[in-house]
């Protein structure tokens, strides 16, 4: 293991964090809400203890190598998260240092998941970093330290590689560098013309640039209690529904139509079965909700709202599921296991992998029925190979048993019964946000004590980094010498 | 510059390691899936499974979009194919490696037809290498700048030489010896770009620069210029020695060649009226005796086992044999070779990698850097660069001797017009003269970060 490696490149991590807590300042000094010092106090605190990982640790040997790619991208999520919440402990607005951990998690993580109460009257400044940290992690924070900083470290896709989102990394670009910084032009890109359109809609642009944030992370922080719904605003949700979904796509087919292949983009086959399935989601609980609604349209626009956001693992909400058919909140908990596509800034297990699931499902179908019968999963026009394969069973049985074992540690620490700890870990290990019961989109996480945080806390981590990176952290033989 | 390299063989991963240090984006197609999965993990690169032949893969590689394809896969015909499609989807540059005979006649022909910009023969390339070392047999090797009007020549400086023992500032006051830069020395693996007060010492391997007619009159004076290769015995008849043999008839000089498969020799000996053909082992030190080894001026070991043609060139050294000439493709044995005292090795693999790059850079420098060209000396321990001074530039017609110079750097060589000049610390450079810059690191892209007001 590369410690001189690691520490400089978590140094340089942090350094950036710093950096990216600078719009937030700016913003408190504007409103003066008193939140300035709070998170000025936090970027020299982050970045004094920075400097020394950055200047005193000088590896000898650039050239990552895999598990020490996974190694980093755990420890710099830890870390970042760490530090990320001190400006809602200097504030005050979540004094409980565990409490602040969690907002900041949720935050990086882009689960969405609130142990706030208290919406109105925040300072400015606080909850512009809370929605901030949506924004970076969507992305990925280590994307980020690639893009500005590629040249710093030898065989970087490994790092990509453990942050990415998917079954498979694919470079858009043959350096990792390129293509890192490529994927945050489009990134910010896309969010721009979202804030842009939602001021178009009506908002204020700080209330603009909270939600456009929140959806370009698939993150859901809102700076009102109800959420999107709370703004009263039709063409909002239609703009927010819009851009959850777009950014449930991979950002390779962007990149591919932006270079024109349109056509090539169009044709891919997971974001068929990504559309495939909201539109049937939708449909149904437009259908199921109509009674409750009366018109045909607030239906439908509720209906798609809550099917993007679930799918996207957003977590915005603009109507309280909690309340609906019990058949409408079944294919909710469902879609909060699919989640959206690889390689975009959503959590879940991924449209891919659930595809795959289900066709070597039907193979093995086919197979019981003619055993010398050889057949291929086929994916994106091509075989997929039998490791990928059992390495996606492997991955939905893992993540299945990480929501099990979350749900029991919930019912041990929690107050709550089975609905609300079963689908708290599930939206927390899903990126998603709110789940049923106490927890649903018109509740918060507030009521769990101290070590029911401290394990949604973890349950998010693994999420959002495809849980192996936080089990390899956890593995003596990672910190063994190789022999 | 976007590159694709089809086939990660040894050559293709060699230079697709050297082109993503270069900055380039390099994309690499091959076939089999653990090599690539390696490749990922190691180079910063895309890889693309499939035949490179196959449209449809290229396009999956964005062929249409690339600067430069490298076709180096194992066929000649999937080389070639794969060059012909590239070209006709929209990739620049072709360069295909096709190195099989058959196909040398008609390479004109074939590489018009299908569009291929450079046709390497990795044999052929090899074999023109030797006949140049045979050429100047003093040289363990020999590099050319500015268009081959600086030649560079490594030599290892033996007890007797009168450079031995001399301060190279007393070597320039040195009546009747030649005026050349002393360029890099060699010692025990260490490289040195030396000053005015190094003295040079027996056992070193000593990098000369200047024009040929100098070097040439400079080895005269060493004494080492006597040696005329008349005779030479080649060690295997495979393409290698039959592309030399074909040089060498020419000038005069007579080829005997050993061949240990009797067909093979006849049909060499139908092909090469010219070359005494022998066939039997070339590795039977009985039968090297026999043929007269001791009589030949020089020795070329071309045998297809690296092992077989460094035991057989030591044998050879031992016998008296005055310049032997050793193939040897395994880079790791590079360092133990030159301590054994064989200073002549040839590559084709390096040649290879070497040629293809040195097309690269030069594609890349009609697309603007500065960089002139680049020569990776001793195993990339060194590089030698050549620059085109730009007008406007600040070290313009200032003196060397008042410019500061990048520690571990030299300026070797000034080329003004027709005239080639060893620079000392009152010369100058002009606007558009060519510059040579001797270093250690590497990286440099601008004749700027090498000399400074």
């Amino acid at each position: 293991m590369n410690y001189r490696l690691i520490v400089r490149l978590l140094g340089a991590i942090l350094l950036l964090e710093a950096l990216t807590m600078l719009p937030s300042l700016v913003i408190a000094l504007i409103y003066g809400d008193g939140d300035a010092m709070a998170l000025l106090l936090s970027m020299v605190i982050t970045a004094a203890a920075a400097l020394p990982m950055q200047l005193l640790f000088r590896p000898e040997e650039k050239n990552l190598r895999a598990r020490e790619g996974f190694v980093i991208v755990a420890l710099a999520w830890v870390a970042l998260s760490a530090f990320g919440a001190l400006p809602f402990v200097f504030s005050g607005v979540l004094s409980n240092y565990v409490d602040a951990l969690f907002e900041t998690v949720s935050g990086f993580t882009t689960t969405g998941s609130t142990v706030l109460q208290v919406f109105e009257g925040q300072p400015h400044g606080i909850m512009f970093w809370r929605s901030f940290t949506h924004w970076i992690g969507g992305m990925g924070v280590l994307v980020l330290t690639l893009a500005l900083l590629a040249q710093m470290i030898g065989r970087a896709s490994h790092l990509m590689r453990a942050e990415s989102p998917g079954p498979e990394f694919s470079k858009i670009l043959p350096k990792t560098g390129n293509t890192a910084k490529t994927l945050y032009l489009i990134y910010g890109a896309l969010t721009v013309v979202e804030f842009v359109l939602l001021i178009a809609a009506g908002l204020s642009p700080y209330d603009a640039a909270i939600h456009a944030m929140g959806t370009a992370g698939t993150g859901g922080f809102s700076n009102y209690g109800a959420s999107v719904g709370e703004l009263n605003n039709p063409s909002v949700e239609i703009i927010v529904t819009i851009f959850m979904i777009i950014f449930s796509i991979n950002f390779a087919l962007f990149y591919r139509t932006l270079t024109g292949h349109l056509r090539e983009s169009l044709r891919s086959e997971e974001l068929h079965w990504f559309l495939a399935i909201f539109v049937i989601a939708a449909a149904a609980i437009t259908f199921i909700i109509l009674p409750q609604y009366g018109s045909f349209g607030t239906a439908l626009r509720h209906g798609c709202f809550q099917v993007a956001t679930v799918m996207s693992t957003t977590g915005y909400a603009t109507a309280d599921f909690n309340l609906w058919p019990e058949a409408a909140k079944m294919i909710l908990f469902l879609l909060m296991f699919v989640g959206a596509c690889a390689g975009s800034t959503a959590g879940g297990i991924k449209v891919v992998r659930i595809a795959l699931l289900i066709k070597q499902g039907l193979r093995e179908v086919l197979r019981t029925i003619q055993p010398r019968r050889v057949s291929v999963v086929r994916f994106e026009g091509r075989g997929v190979e039998q490791s990928m394969l059992s390495q996606i069973t492997v991955f939905f049985f893992v993540y299945i048993a990480l929501v099990l074992v979350g749900a029991f540690l919930l019912s041990l620490f929690g107050p709550y019964g089975f609905e609300t700890n079963f689908t708290a870990a599930l939206t927390c290990v899903s990126n998603v946000g709110p789940g049923f019961g106490a927890v649903g989109p018109m509740g918060n996480f507030a009521g769990y004590g101290t070590m029911g945080k401290i394990t949604l806390i973890l349950l998010m981590l693994a999420g959002r980094l495809e849980i192996f990176p936080i089990l390899v952290l956890f593995h003596p033989a990672t910190w063994k010498r190789s022999s | 510059m976007r590159i694709l390299v089809v086939g990660d063989g040894k050559v293709g991963h060699t230079i697709a390691e050297q082109l993503t240090r270069e900055k380039h984006d390099v994309v690499i197609i091959d076939q089999d899936d653990e090599v690539l999965n390696k490749c990922e993990d190691t180079l910063d690169v895309i890889c693309v499974r499939g035949n490179g032949a196959n449209a449809k893969v290229l396009l999956d590689a964005q062929a249409d979009r690339a600067d430069i394809l490298i076709a180096t896969t194992a066929s000649d015909e999937t080389n070639m194919l794969c060059g012909l499609i590239a070209k006709r989807l929209g990739t620049k540059y072709i360069i295909a490696r096709i190195r099989d005979p058959e196909y040398n006649d008609s390479l004109t022909l074939l590489q018009r037809e299908l569009g291929i910009d450079m046709a390497l023969n990795p044999e052929r390339a090899t074999a023109l290498e030797i006949s140049r070392l045979l050429r100047f047999p003093f040289a363990s090797n020999i590099e050319s700048f500015a268009k081959g009007r600086v030649e560079m020549v490594e030599f290892r400086a033996q007890e007797h030489d009168v450079v031995v023992g001399h301060a190279l500032k007393d070597l320039a006051r040195m009546r009747g010896l030649p005026q050349v830069l002393y360029a890099v020395i060699e010692r025990d693996d260490r490289v040195i770009i030396p000053t005015g007060d190094f003295i040079i010492q027996a056992g070193d391997r000593v990098h000369v620069a200047g024009e040929m007619v100098t070097i040439t009159a400079y080895f005269q004076y060493l004494g080492k210029n006597s040696l005329r290769v008349r005779r030479v015995m080649l060690l295997g008849g495979g393409r290698i020695s039959y592309y030399l043999a074909k040089m060498l008839v020419p000038m005069g000089i007579r080829v005997n060649m050993i061949e240990i498969n009797e067909r093979k020799a006849t049909l060499l000996s139908e092909m090469l009226p010219d070359v005494k053909m022998i066939y039997g082992d070339g590795t039977d030190q009985e039968l090297l005796d026999q043929e007269g080894l001791r009589d030949m001026d020089a020795f070329v070991t071309l045998s297809d086992r690296d092992e077989e043609n460094l035991m057989t060139g030591l044998f050879a050294v031992r016998q008296g044999v005055p310049k032997v000439i050793v193939k040897n493709n395994r880079v790791a044995y590079a360092g133990i070779i030159n301590s054994l005292g064989l200073d002549s090795v040839v590559s084709p693999k390096s040649i290879t990698c070497a040629n293809i790059l040195r097309y690269v850079r030069g594609r890349v420098n009609s697309e603007g850097t500065k960089v002139e060209r680049l020569y990776r000396l001793m195993d990339g321990k060194a590089e030698a660069l050549e620059f085109i001074a730009r007008p406007g530039d600040p070290y313009i017609g200032i003196p060397l001797k008042d410019l500061r110079t990048r520690p571990g750097a030299l300026v070797a060589v000034i080329v003004r017009k027709k005239q080639v000049i060893v620079p000392f610390g009152n010369d100058h450079i002009e606007a558009g003269n060519s510059v040579v810059i001797l270093t250690r690191d590497s990286g440099i892209t601008d004749l700027n970060e090498v000399i400074r007001r």
